[in-house]
């Protein structure tokens, strides 16, 4: 019986490996995809970075009145990072502010009137930094001007403790992670891990849909449409065995796509990281090895195996491939909305994600893609996978004794 | 020997929370020898692809049953399925592979040899005169054309019945002709053939026998002479006609 099916197997490996478009999708596709995906996502990470460092702020200041003597070491500070300062007057201070709100300005430092008399007495004034949370360059500007500002005030502090003739180590208390060892204890994947994480589970079941409709709508469902189907049907060669065979087929070229998702994948991660190595830290430490490459291939065969078994049913159901692709719609939809809630759920998934086919797939790939994924939650998500195939498997076989849907009008 | 005997299909269709039977085909007989071609004639949703499936184990009968020699398709469907080639005309092979590559993996589907799969190939193809397209993809090929592919394909196990559904279906005249000259011939070899059709002209050409089927029942069954003088007519179309158009208004019966 085996044999029967290998003919069919046969042949329908051939009208799928010998298609020039069936190849790109199945082999192509996701060697560029993966690893172009990877690069744009590195690419656009760090150009942020460095877009920010490099970016010239706007900071305005009011002097407040009576401080002209005073305010050169404090202009010295703020020139000392990449700005432009623009001295700005007391009626000015509104719409200055709104600038900052609007995003157009970064930064506006309100200087309290006559404070070179309290320098010169030795009492605490205050500075007041008006900035914008929400716009990233205000953001890192309002850092910087604290930071030369806090370096200002300890020159200041050191010159009135030498004035008094002590030491200046009273200034000193203690440093803080001065020692040349690694601080951050934060996981290995990075912000573009991140990103990775969230996007490429959804692009990948997509991925699989697609090819499986591809292949398998056309595989029964077509053979329907053409009327073919009643002419593998009057020969020596069981249903039951032409099922098998077909099933087969659209299983190997989800296999095959899955796997070259892999390959795409290790292509990624070792020669792509490679080249941003030197640049970004953080993007380099963000490379899979060879572990996480074995736990993906472990979800995302199963996962694939999944995918086809379903479009399968559809298959063997719908009079033609129109209908097939109708009918796969509202599952089409389902799987998105799936992949997209896997996007939102925070570090810990609700539990009936976790046990429910494919949500936990896309969330066990979110956090390999993360570094951090479990073995138990590995297992178990390739396992539902292995066991809902099955009986959408044993559905197909059944489907497929039945005239009522075999020639269904 | 072809014979079918009391055949029955009835369908269920749930339609709108109601179910609905259908019965496709009623009590229908009829027999069909060796050298013979049988014309299995009505309109449309009379019942004829219904029967051909029966026939050919597509679709199992609901009572009755249809033998080739001493096998019925209740039982040895396999057996059957031997001896049958089964080829409707409104089938569109995929047009991926050349004709070539579909009769081998058809001769494949029937457990044949590779060495007959060889020879049968040879013969079909010279006597469709197909070797000119053989290894051109279907796609390319002409109706015509892909209408000879289809049928080498069903009879490459060389079956001694062949069940043909609507065959000139949607081809040209000179197609069709060709198709039907390939059946008479075929038939003179000794082969039993059934076809289906609507077209009284073709049928009237190409067959020995026929059967009317009208709503699922078979209303007239034998030699053209044998219809005709039955209702003493002297057109199969007339008496076509006459069981499926309500008699006009005065007139009794097809006499003139
Ligand atoms: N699989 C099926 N399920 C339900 N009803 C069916 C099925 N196949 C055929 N029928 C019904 O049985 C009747 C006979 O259909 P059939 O296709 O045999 O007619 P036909 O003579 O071949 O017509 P045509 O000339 O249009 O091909 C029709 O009423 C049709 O709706
Ligand atoms: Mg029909």
């Amino acid at each position: 019986m085996f044999s029967d099916s290998l003919i069919i197997l046969k042949k329908e490996l051939k009208r799928i490996f010998t298609d020039r478009r069936m190849v790109i999708m199945l082999v192509l596709v996701p060697l560029i995809m993966l690893p172009a995906m990877y690069s744009i996502m590195a690419k656009m990470g760090q150009a942020r970075d460095s877009d920010i460092a490099s970016f010239r702020s706007t900071i305005c200041i009011y002097e407040g009145t009576g401080n002209e003597d005073v305010m050169g070491p404090f202009i010295d500070a703020l020139s000392s990072f990449n700005t432009s300062l623009e001295l700005v007057q007391l009626e000015e201070l509104d719409a200055v502010k709104q600038a900052i709100t609007d995003k157009e300005k970064e930064l506006l430092l309100v200087m309290p009137d006559n404070f070179h008399e309290s320098l010169a007495s030795c009492s605490t004034f205050d500075i007041a930094i008006y900035f914008n949370s929400t716009a990233d360059y205000s953001d890192y500007a309002c850092n910087r001007v604290i930071e030369a500002l806090t370096v200002l005030s300890e020159d200041i502090v050191r010159e009135r403790i030498l004035e008094r003739d002590m030491s200046e180590e009273v200034l000193s208390v203690f440093t803080i992670n001065e020692a040349p060892i690694q601080y951050d204890l934060a996981k290995k994947g990075s912000v573009v891990g991140k990103i990775i994480s969230i996007i490429l589970p959804f692009f990948i079941i997509l991925y699989l849909l697609i090819n499986s409709m591809n292949v398998g709508l056309d595989t029964v469902a077509g053979e329907k449409e053409r009327g073919t189907l009643a002419l593998i049907l009057v020969n020596q060669v069981d249903r039951l065995s032409i099922v098998i065979g077909k099933m087969m087929s659209v299983m190997i070229a989800a296999i095959v796509g899955a796997a070259s998702s892999v390959v795409g994948l290790i292509i990624a991660s070792k020669y792509f990281m490679g080249m941003f190595g030197a640049s970004g830290a953080a993007i380099s430490s963000y490379s899979m090895s060879s572990i996480h490459i074995l736990q993906f291939t472990i979800v995302v065969i199963p996962l694939a195996v999944l995918v086809a078994s379903m479009v399968l049913i559809v298959s063997t159901y719908a009079r033609n491939t129109k209908e097939g692709n109708g009918m796969m719609m509202p599952i089409y939809f389902v799987v998105m909305i799936v992949g997209m809630a896997t996007m939102q759920t925070g570090d810990v998934p609700p539990k009936w994600m976790l046990s429910t086919p494919v949500f936990n797939s896309l969330l066990v790939l979110k956090d390999i893609f993360m570094q951090d994924a479990a073995w138990s939650t590995i297992i178990a998500a390739s396992l539902s996978s292995v066991v809902l195939s099955a009986v959408f498997i044993y559905l197909t076989l059944k489907m497929f004794s039945k005239e009522k849907i075999l020639f269904r009008i | 020997m072809l014979k079918v005997e009391n055949l029955c299909k009835v369908f269920k269709n749930k339609k709108k929370h109601k179910a609905e039977t259908v019965e496709a085909v009623r009590d229908v007989s009829f027999e069909c020898s060796p050298g013979e071609i049988f014309g299995l004639l009505g309109p449309n949703g009379a019942g004829k692809t219904t029967t051909l499936r029966c026939i050919s184990t597509l679709i199992k009968p609901t009572n009755g049953n249809v033998y080739i020699d001493s096998y019925n398709v209740l039982e040895d469907g396999k057996t059957i399925r031997s001896r049958i080639g089964f080829l409707t005309s409104d089938m569109k092979l995929d047009g991926f592979f050349t004709p070539d590559y579909m009769v081998d993996y058809f001769g494949a589907l029937n457990k044949m040899r590779k060495e007959n799969i060889q020879q049968r190939k040879e013969y079909l193809f010279n006597e469709l005169q197909m070797n000119d397209f053989i290894h051109k993809k279907i796609d390319k090929l002409s109706t015509g054309m892909k209408q000879k592919t289809a049928i080498a394909i069903s009879l490459i196990h060389d079956p001694e019945v062949i069940v043909f559904d609507e065959p000139t279906n949607g081809l040209d005249v000179i197609t069709s002709k060709s198709v039907t000259d390939f059946l008479k011939k075929y038939a003179e070899s000794g082969k039993t053939i059934v076809i289906s059709t609507h077209m009284m002209n073709v049928a009237e050409k190409l067959c020995d026998r026929f059967g009317i089927l009208v709503d699922g029942e078979l209303k007239e069954l034998g030699s053209l002479k044998e219809i005709l003088d039955n209702n003493s007519s002297d057109s199969l179309e007339d008496v076509f006609f006459g069981y499926i158009l309500p008699p006009a208004e005065g007139e009794v019966n097809h006499v003139q």
